[in-house]
């Protein structure tokens, strides 16, 4: 009885194998495979027969956003969708909850859009979203030298990623890969529309298989850049059909497949 | 916190596009954006939102003396907070220069153009009036503040009742719902503001601005008026010139929108008077749109408390029986004494409850050291009870603690802090071993 | 003005017994109506209105965003609640809640994961219909989960009142609170239903309190059931 009732509210440890693409709130306990075994009954629910539930192996596993660990248990710190992502060596992966907010929090390696917002020095101050701003060497672009500086006006774009984001200091963002390309990275061009949609559509949006951009990509031609940090810059031949293409965009976060092929088929048509 | 600042690229569209006559969110040039007008349960209690900008109206009322020059007429008071809740860069408690001149814009609008009787809200001629009080708080801030908290207030004056009361000889009797129907404020007419943004020195007008085309506009008309075309107040800020015929297409136009939103109004407060009156289900709670997957409501459910008493009762019997009761009333300062054990006053900390934020665990602990102190002060002193007062305050200067024997302070004091700093890390268990420690 | 005895978390320990579902049904006891939308204000990074009864409260919540340097903490997050009342300018009454609520968030959020940040929490309160402060502990915590801020655990608020006979009623209305002789307002956490916080007004004896307490603790199963529901329905098209 009393079981019953803490499985609904989550105070019992899941399997996290069980639970994968399903919700999971602050404060759950998740079991790695490895781990169901060794609870007690009850604790995984169905457990998998196994064929030497005698050994205990030590495996190597990720905990990503969302998730903590607490001396072996993993813990949940985040509401969200629990993804795993499948090892391609050995070991456990990596297990991350995928949740729909608004606010960024820097990540080291993540491709962002900055808004300049001041220079001070040899270095620019970028507006990523997070709590601070984040600085950019006006040495990070491609080609620069100390006499050659680009070209970066305050309230300009760039498309850059980190190189230096952790909770304790200021991110800083580069311009260039480890080679000293561009890479497609640098100062956004003047025209455009930017607009911002939540980080979970951002992850969705840039997932490898992703339909919508597909999509997108058949309606008009067009020019569109991905930050991390939620902002889309979208620029299309004429303002109407940018206009177009950043309303559908915002939408996807509300739509359902059907929902959105609809919409899509019905502007293919017009 | 700071604004997320526009950038270059963003400015550049929504000019070019406004050149183009095409808005960011589809509308035409003088679309107004959805209005939405919801009522809560209470009289004069309604949010209006328009589009994504929201407001909360709420009227209320209390009996005053009038104002000596204005011995017959009740008072009228308009006040419009800017939460943080609706944007990062409004700070609470401070008047910002935006909040001063919109709720100045909104007396003009509501007070001066007399569009509540004043006169009927006097009760005892020269000795009691009632005094109308709206508060209006904004919930999200995504342009034309002007407009929807102009809506929510004439709204919630609509919708306001106000208690009964009666005047025999000297005697004022307030009614209470029950006794008597509340009664409405006697309204002339609705004045309503309409905002218009210029661009390009005034070449390209915009209706209901949002927050970013409120951001790249070159200035601001604002007209109120009812809908019987009269104009109540108007208002141009951004220091742009504007042509006669300019400001008369503006009044034009604004005559359309305010007819448009007036019977908006009428029908949203028909339709609540109606629900009320069939018995039917209103307030808040029904205008929640169910259809969003963001929205969940549940059915009341019942909870089965028999086995509260029961259960309770065994946690008492395992419980550990509670430290014997300090029967000594213990002297904190003079006019302040303590029997038992207690915790902390909540009091003291109402007041500098800003400064404890910071220090508040700083604070928890010094209340408990302080117990332990006063042992140790007893201890060490040897002259009995009354003489070891303490004097505690509750600010920041807890730590400055007088102890009347002189020879100890210093000495307990270095203790104390050395204490403090190995307890911070566990705090809590300590607490407790500290408290028993005290009997 | 009410005293407020504050009990900060693991009060007892002992009291952590797993409480039971209600299965079959005893006294008469319910939890009205309850109601929530999360993601309604399109500014603040986590928003949600929480309704029970005709109560009903706004809460909005911005971070980790940047902090002031005057409220820097350099190994957590600052975290501040602030709550404003329908009429008038908060007052001492407002501020003995904020403290209250902001005592019960901190117990839960993981600030140390965001140094030097801020996370502030706005609480607006839309209609007051009994047990105001539990519905403002209920929209809190489901604006922390919108925003995404990293918890130990969800929480919720249980207000209890007992009547001059020592019947329990939950979730009080404002005419239940008035004829109450004690009223308690509990916030539990969603692991193991233990107590964060606990607020009481008026008299009542230790068995009282020990039995509102396992009464809360039952209610708050339905409570996380709900918040569990809402927000599986909000995460269904993801």
């Amino acid at each position: 009885m009393a079981e019953a009732a803490e499985s609904v509210v989550g105070s019992k440890a899941r399997a996290a194998r069980t639970v994968l693409g399903q919700l999971v709130l602050p404060g759950e306990e998740l079991l790695l495979p490895e781990q169901e075994d060794a609870e007690g009954p009850g604790g995984a629910g169905e457990r998998p027969l196994l064929l030497n539930p005698g050994t205990r192996s030590r495996v190597r596993v990720v905990c990503g956003p969302g998730l903590r660990r607490c001396g072996d248990r993993m813990l949940v710190t985040k509401c969200g969708r629990l993804r795993h992502k499948e090892p391609s060596g050995g070991g456990g992966g990596v297990y991350w909850v995928d949740s729909q907010q608004k606010r960024y929090v820097p990540v080291k390696g993540d491709h962002v859009i900055g808004i300049v917002t001041a220079k001070s020095g040899d270095i620019f101050k970028v507006d990523v979203g997070g709590s601070e701003p984040a600085s950019l060497s006006y040495l990070a672009f491609e080609g620069a030298t100390k006499r050659n500086r680009p070209n970066v006006q305050v309230g300009d774009l760039i498309y850059g990623q980190f190189v230096v984001a952790n909770k304790d200091m200021e991110p800083e963002m580069v311009c260039i890969d480890s080679c000293g390309r561009a890479n497609g990275m640098g100062v956004i061009g003047q025209d455009g529309l930017l607009f911002k949609v939540t980080l979970g559509l951002i992850r969705k949006l840039l997932a490898p298989d992703c339909e919508i951009i597909q999509e997108v990509g058949k309606l008009y031609p067009l020019e569109i850049v991905f930050g991390m940090n939620g902002r889309i810059w979208v620029k299309a031949k004429t303002i109407q059909q940018t206009l177009i293409l950043a309303n559908i965009l915002e939408a996807c976060e509300h739509m359902t497949t059907d929902q959105r092929k609809q919409i899509f088929s019905r502007l293919a048509e017009s | 916190m700071k604004e997320t600042p526009l950038s270059n690229c963003e400015r550049r569209f929504l000019l070019r596009a406004i050149e183009e006559k095409k808005r960011l969110d589809g509308r035409q040039t003088y679309d107004y954006r959805n209005i939405k007008i919801s009522f809560g349960t209470d009289y004069g209690c309604c949010i209006v939102e328009l589009g994504k900008t929201r407001v909360l109206g709420q009227v209320s009322c209390e009996l005053v003396s009038p104002k000596p020059n204005r011995a017959t007429e009740g008072i009228l008071f308009f006040n419009l907070e800017l939460s943080q809740m609706a944007a990062p860069a409004f700070e609470p408690g401070r008047q910002s220069d935006l909040l001063v001149k919109l709720n100045r814009l909104l007396e003009r609008c509501l007070r001066n153009s007399k569009c509540i009787d004043t006169e009927s809200l006097c009760v005892v001629a020269g000795e009691k009036v009632w005094q109308i009080r709206v508060d209006l708080h904004l919930l999200n801030h995504d342009g034309n503040i002007i407009d929807a908290a102009s809506i929510a207030a004439i709204v919630a004056l609509c919708h306001f009742r106000r208690p009964d009361v009666s005047v025999q000889g000297d005697e004022v009797t307030l009614y209470t719902p029950e006794e008597r129907d509340p009664v409405p404020l006697s309204i002339h007419h609705m004045p309503i503001c309409v905002s218009f943004a210029f661009f390009q020195q005034g070449t390209y007008l915009l209706v209901d601005p949002n927050e970013r085309e409120e951001r790249v506009m070159d200035g601001l008309l604002v007209i109120a008026m009812n809908k019987h075309r009269e104009i109540c107040t108007i208002q141009s800020s951004g220091g742009i010139m504007l042509l006669k015929d300019q400001v008369l297409r503006c009044s034009k136009i604004a005559g359309v929108k305010v007819a448009e939103i007036t019977e908006l109004i009428q029908k949203a407060l028909e339709n609540d008077q109606k629900v009320r009156k069939e018995g039917g289900k209103f307030g808040f709670a029904e205008s929640i749109a169910h259809q969003r997957i963001t929205a969940f409501k549940m059915e009341k459910a019942l909870i089965d408390t028999s086995d509260a008493g029961e259960k309770a009762g065994e946690i008492i019997a395992e419980a550990e029986p509670p430290s014997e009761v300090v029967c000594n009333p213990v002297l904190w300062t003079p006019g302040t004494a303590q029997v038992g054990e207690g915790t902390e006053n909540a009091w003291g900390d109402l007041e500098d409850s800003e400064k404890e934020d910071e220090d508040q665990d700083g604070s928890d602990e010094a209340i408990i050291l302080d117990n332990m102190k006063m042992d140790t002060g007893v201890e060490l002193s040897d002259t009995g009870n009354q003489d070891a007062t303490i004097v505690l305050s509750d600010s920041e200067e807890e730590e400055m603690i007088i102890l009347e024997p002189d020879k100890s302070p210093k000495k307990i004091r270095t203790q104390t802090i050395s204490a403090k700093q190995e307890k911070v890390p566990s705090k809590k268990p300590m607490k407790k071993r500290k408290k028993r420690a005290v009997n | 003005m009410e005293w407020a005895t504050q009990i900060e978390s693991q009060m007892h320990t002992e009291t952590g017994a797993s409480a039971e579902a209600a299965g079959s049904r005893g006294l008469g006891c319910s939890l009205r109506h309850f109601a929530c939308e999360q993601n309604l204000l399109s500014r603040p990074d986590g928003s949600a209105s929480f309704l029970q009864g005709d109560t009903s409260v706004l809460a909005g919540v911005y971070g980790p965003a940047e902090v002031k340097v005057s409220k820097e903490i350099f190994n957590k997050a600052t975290l501040e609640v602030l709550l404003r009342p329908k009429i008038g300018l908060p007052g001492v009454a407002e501020k003995s809640r904020e403290r209250l609520i902001r005592n019960t968030c901190e117990a839960v959020v993981l600030g140390a994961l965001h140094p030097r940040t801020s996370i502030t929490v706005v609480l607006q309160v839309i209609s007051d219909a009994g047990s105001l402060l539990a519905c403002c502990l209920n929209a809190a915590c489901m604006a922390l989960v919108d925003a995404g801020v990293p918890m130990r655990a969800l929480f919720c608020g249980i207000t209890c009142a007992l009547d001059d006979d020592g019947n329990l009623v939950l979730d009080p209305t404002v005419k239940q609170e008035k004829v109450a002789r004690a009223i308690l307002t509990f916030a539990l956490d969603s692991v193991e239903q233990k107590l964060l916080m606990s607020t009481t007004k008026g008299l009542y004896s230790n068995a009282e309190f020990q039995q509102c307490l396992v009464a809360a603790q039952t209610a708050s199963q339905h409570v996380f059931r709900f918040y569990r529901e809402s927000l599986q329905r909000r995460y269904s098209k993801s």
